[in-house]
């Protein structure tokens, strides 16, 4: 399969991330700096989990949301979506590649943790898919800020706003084990299910089973992601 | 080509459209273009030319009216109008990073051409438009104006059935304009039809088949450039260069002037066909103290139409 020149648009973001050199080595390496002195030190699992789990949530955040509405201002994507290519099909692509290359980012990160802690093979798994999960709900948080918004700098700051509820109901900080409406609205964040499934990679054990961070979080996300290509006609037509 | 059995390429009927914030936009514009056609748009900065464009570009939708294109509807069928359109919008944009064989190369695929096709068309158009040099070049190294060509090959390279053209030569240097006139012109021989919208009245008289005037989002005439010229009847323009520019206050007191526009060292007036004007208004700009380097006396043609038709809306504004 010949990537560049591209022949479709997800191509041209994989073309994109791997044709800047001096990026590429930027991007893969700075997840492996956050992550990997975490995954050494002996800080306590619980707050190496979350440091994994906000590293995931920001890159994949942050990325779509800003690169989108680069794209958005400088007039690109609204003349790709006049081709006869389907809207639909262009925020999938953008949201799909989007998390699939920060997922490739933070693998190598990911590949120091398990060999520091050696987890089961069955949370290896749980947290890699969850992981990559959280990207494709990061990302299309970022795309739906992009809806509302063209100017990056806005997507930033309306990306914390709500990430740090999110997180924060996710477990990531003190709440560690959350009661009433704060455990209902828990289980709804896919972010939770990789908390907890990093927290047993890490040598906390849950009362999660691998099984449920592969299922639940995943219709979840499917959910979203498809409420996000929805919005393709409006995020797609020109910013007047 | 039987006009009378082969439906038009683009036709519109009334269409609306106007920006909330501004209160500009287009009212009402009904207009066809038949195969073949060459059609211009012309009309002073905010009367709506990139606003109908955009319409019917299915970029954004109009608050009344519809438009068909081949046959499909503009609102309704929107993926199947927008694989019959090529598009130039007036601020060329590419994927800064990618080079300019690949951005010509993702577009001509997204329109449905096969690989083998984008590649030979892509080369010949690459070599047309003297950019084969430079295909491999990041775009964000490209001028302007290599961007404009960048952008017309990506218009072009589908073959598309309906060519929408804003301000396409604007940037573009003498050699390359004529190159894509004649390109578009040969599109138009194979049955394309095409919507020209630009400010560059000399390019619209010498390629349109028919050209519509829009001020303030409105129609106000259409006609081949011939019957427009003809409408401005005996009006003529004489082209003084002078060697310095001069108050020139006595050269519109000569009978006959109408207008007078100084652009640079030229002074450009506009007036009427009587005996002896071209004397008159050089011995008034001699009077002034100009010194004339060179005079030319032109017959009416599309710029003097637009400056009538200009003038005539405003005064009925007033």
């Amino acid at each position: 399969m010949r990537i560049n020149p591209p022949d479709a648009y997800w191509k041209k973001d994989v073309s994109l991330f791997f044709g800047k050199r001096f990026a590429l080595v930027i991007k893969m390496l700075y997840p492996l700096a956050i992550i990997g002195p975490v995954a050494a030190s002996g800080i306590p699992p619980e707050f190496a989990a979350a440091v994994v789990g906000i590293v995931a949530i920001m890159a994949g955040t942050f990325g779509a949301g800003e690169s989108l509405t680069n794209d958005i201002n400088d007039g690109i994507l609204v003349r790709f979506s006049l081709t006869p290519t389907s809207p639909y099909r262009i925020v999938g692509e953008i949201l799909t590649v989007n998390a699939i290359l920060d997922f490739i980012q933070l693998l190598p990160a990911l590949a120091v943790v398990y060999l520091i802690h050696t987890p089961p093979l069955a949370w290896m798994l749980a947290a890699t898919f969850a992981v990559f999960i959280t990207l494709v709900m990061a990302n299309a948080i970022g795309i739906l800020l992009a809806n509302f918004t063209s100017s990056p700098a806005d997507v930033l700051l309306y990306a914390t706003i709500i990430l740090f509820p999110l997180i924060y109901v996710s477990g990531f900080f003190r709440n560690q084990n959350p009661e009433g409406w704060l455990a209902a609205a828990r289980d709804f964040v896919p972010f939770a299910y990789m908390n907890d499934a990093l927290k047993e990679v890490f040598g906390v054990a849950g009362g999660m089973s691998p099984a449920e961070v592969f299922v639940l979080p995943a219709i979840i996300c499917a959910v979203v992601a498809v409420a996000v290509c929805m919005t393709a006609p409006r995020l797609l037509s020109p910013r007047l | 080509m039987d006009a009378t059995n082969t439906p038009p390429t683009l036709d519109s009927e009334n269409i609306s459209r106007r920006y909330k914030s501004s209160g500009r936009g287009v009212s009402e514009v009904s207009l066809t273009a038949e195969p073949g056609e060459i059609v211009g748009l012309v009309g002073p900065n905010g009367s709506g030319k990139s606003t109908l464009l955009r319409v019917l570009s299915t970029s954004i939708k109009p608050d009344s009216g519809s438009f068909r294109v081949c046959g499909f509807d503009g609102l309704a069928e929107k993926r199947k109008v927008r694989a019959r359109l090529g598009l130039m919008m007036d601020r060329p944009t590419h994927y800064a990073d990618l080079t300019g064989h690949a951005n010509a190369y993702l577009f001509a695929r997204s329109y449905g051409v096969n690989e083998k096709k984008t590649e030979n068309i892509l080369a010949e158009l690459f070599e047309y438009f003297d950019l084969a040099e430079y295909k491999d070049e990041r775009v964000k190294t490209y001028s302007y104006g290599m961007g404009k060509k960048l952008a017309l090959i990506e218009a072009l390279a589908h073959a598309p059935r309906l060519l929408l053209l804003d301000e396409p030569s604007l940037g573009l240097d003498y050699t390359s304009q004529l190159a894509y006139q004649r390109k578009v012109r040969g599109m138009a021989d194979s049955g394309a039809s095409v919507l020209l919208a630009s400010n560059q009245v000399d390019e619209v008289e010498a390629m349109c088949d028919r050209v519509i005037f829009l001020h303030r989002g409105e129609v106000i005439e259409s006609g081949t450039p011939d019957e427009l010229v003809s409408s401005v009847g005996g009006i003529r323009r004489i082209v003084a260069s002078l060697r310095v520019p001069v108050e020139y206050g006595a050269v519109s007191e000569v009978p006959g002037v109408e207008r007078i526009s100084p652009e640079g060292r030229d002074l450009v007036v506009h007036c009427e066909e009587r005996e002896n004007i071209v004397a008159d208004v050089v011995g008034a700009v001699v009077r002034s103290g100009g010194d004339i380097v060179n005079l030319s006396v032109e017959r009416p043609n599309l710029a003097d139409v637009f400056v009538k038709l200009t003038g005539e809306a405003l005064a009925r504004e007033d």
